[in-house]
């Protein structure tokens, strides 16, 4: 237990490189009003694509909205899809892999085949069709992905809830007389807690595609809400013309993508025991 | 002093079909007294003392505390069985939960039986944790800050603390040095006379059954060689299978006895 000896920067250079990219996002989302040099949905015909400038840094589109400040409240609504998508996800899952871990047998058989079958439909498909039968909002895009999520946070619980059930204090916790719902909280929970983390720091990077995705193909937000995906699906019609339309939305994916994968791994590394020094 | 505390008759555990890892044993502890179980690895000596505790369900058998069937105790029977009958376990590194300190894992079975206010449980908790020969600042620690002897007298502490009747204990000592070893032990047979306990204790050890035994009963492959009083089987075993057991203790006097063999088979 070397605490005192100060902070280990190169373990934590991941954690503090993603949690600065994911801090910019955030940042950005939170104060987008404060933030935005202009409203996202200010119309100018004067001014339609044009290219970055002293007066719009990232050029308009083709209606001649601040690009800039549609990538900014862009990001507000890819990170509360993913906030609740991943809580959504977190939550169902954790609840679904620790029951059919903890009681084992018809239980477990039940749950995890449930599971299987959610997990055999690619993601994208799997939201596609829960979109279509829930339709088109961004609430429902949220809740979509949060399903997409369920079966690899009910296998990762499960999987960290069996390693946790053959521990003695587990069989400690029965002879004294707890009850099972004490045991699955007090008891085995905060002890799952670092691994169910690190993999929602990775489905939040997931969610943030998935989302854009959606909006791209028109079923996550509508228009004129900006979203990264239907902004790029707009840009796509004005590749030659105006590259930025397409290239912002990107980049913005991009470092928002980048930032909560490496914070993903970075916290991996520093909650796993076997990569300690 | 035929006060009978556990029964255990007939009891069966096969695991795999055909294998039973217990074998119809029966065999009774009296009020106050220690029964040691011996035996090597995989002779369910282990197996038994989990059925004992309600941990692993026996195939066959039953098994009564007190004159109540502990597989077939619910609710408020269940919960007089659980609070009658506690345990130590082997591990010291994995029997307590590394996200607690140990004040919270020792107020967890007066919470769970509902004994004591906020207040009583912080002032039973340092009174015991004195009797155990630990500080009263260990409340605010945590078990990976603790010592493989200090946490066995926490074991040892949160076994004793709602008073039960029963101590099971499952190789207390087998992971710690020899020194502490015997610290913990005679810790072990302190408390068990203060409180009066009637106490079953596994383990492969034959010094150390030896050391806590009323009577010894003799396990291999999950059936029960033999049982009595331990002068009884440590001083004329009836089983050759005890006597082998016996004479592989390095014992500094042994060219002087005469070989024992062992029969292959059963």
């Amino acid at each position: 237990m070397a605490a005192a000896a100060g902070f280990d920067f190169r373990r934590w250079r991941l954690v503090l490189l993603g949690g600065l990219l994911v801090g910019i996002v955030l940042f950005a989302a939170i104060f987008a009003p404060w933030v935005a040099p202009y409203s996202p949905f200010d119309l100018d015909v004067t001014q339609m694509l044009q290219g970055p400038s002293a007066a719009h840094w990232l050029g308009t589109d083709e209606l001649g909205r601040d690009v800039l400040s549609r990538a900014i409240y862009a990001a507000r609504i890819s990170m509360q899809v993913a906030l609740l998508a991943v809580s959504v996800g977190l939550v169902g899952g954790t609840l679904i892999g620790m029951t059919a871990a903890y009681f084992g047998g018809l239980v477990e058989q039940a749950l995890m085949r449930a599971m299987d079958l959610l997990f055999s439909f690619p993601a994208i498909l799997l939201a596609v069709v829960l979109m279509a039968s829930l339709g088109t909002s961004v609430l429902n895009a949220m809740i979509a992905i949060g399903i997409v999520f369920i079966p690899g946070f009910s296998r990762l619980a499960r999987a960290s809830t069996q390693a946790v059930l053959r521990q003695q204090y587990i069989e400690a916790a029965r002879s004294i007389g707890m009850s099972d719902a004490r045991i699955i909280f007090r008891e085995i929970l905060p002890n799952i807690m670092a691994p169910l983390m690190v993999e929602a720091a990775v489905a939040f990077a997931y969610a943030v595609l998935l989302e854009s995705a959606l909006s791209f193909l028109g079923l996550g937000a509508q228009p004129p809400d900006p979203s990264w995906g239907n902004m790029l699906s707009t840009g796509r019609g004005f590749m030659a013309q105006a590259p930025w339309l397409s290239i912002v939305p990107g980049m913005a994916m991009f470092i928002c993508v980048l930032g909560f994968n490496l914070l993903g791994d970075g916290l991996r590394d520093v909650t796993d025991p076997h990569m300690r020094e | 002093m035929t006060d009978t505390v556990i029964q255990v008759a007939g009891v069966t555990k096969s695991f795999v079909r055909g294998v039973n890892a217990v074998d119809d044993v029966t065999l009774s502890v009296a009020r106050g007294e220690t029964l040691g179980i011996v035996g090597e690895s995989g002779s369910g000596k282990s197996t038994l003392l989990r059925m004992i505790l309600r941990l692993i369900r026996p195939s066959a058998g039953t098994i009564t505390l007190d004159g109540r069937d502990v597989w077939n105790a619910h609710d408020r029977d269940l919960k007089a069985v659980r609070r009658q009958m506690q345990a130590v376990f082997q591990d010291p590194a994995s029997s307590f939960n590394p996200r607690q300190s140990i004040g919270t894992i020792l107020a967890a079975p007066l919470e769970v039986h509902g004994i004591g206010d906020r207040a009583s449980r912080a002032k039973l908790i340092g009174e015991t944790l004195e009797r155990v020969g630990l500080p009263a600042a260990t409340v605010s620690r945590f078990p990976h800050q603790l010592s493989g002897g200090q946490r066995q007298r926490v074991a040892i502490a949160r076994a004793v603390i709602m008073r039960p009747a029963v101590v099971l204990a499952d190789e207390p000592t087998s992971a710690l040095d020899v020194s502490v070893q015997a610290q913990v032990l005679k810790l072990f047979r302190e408390i068990k006379d203060e409180l009066g306990l009637t106490s079953v204790f596994v383990s492969h050890n034959l010094a150390v059954i030896r050391e806590v035994s009323d009577r010894v009963a003799v396990m291999r492959h999950g059936r029960l060689v033999e049982i009595g009083t331990a002068e009884r089987v440590f001083n004329s075993p009836e089983s050759d299978y005890t006597r082998a057991l016996i004479d592989a203790v390095p014992d500094p006097f042994r060219r002087f006895r005469a070989p024992v063999e062992l029969e292959s088979g059963s």
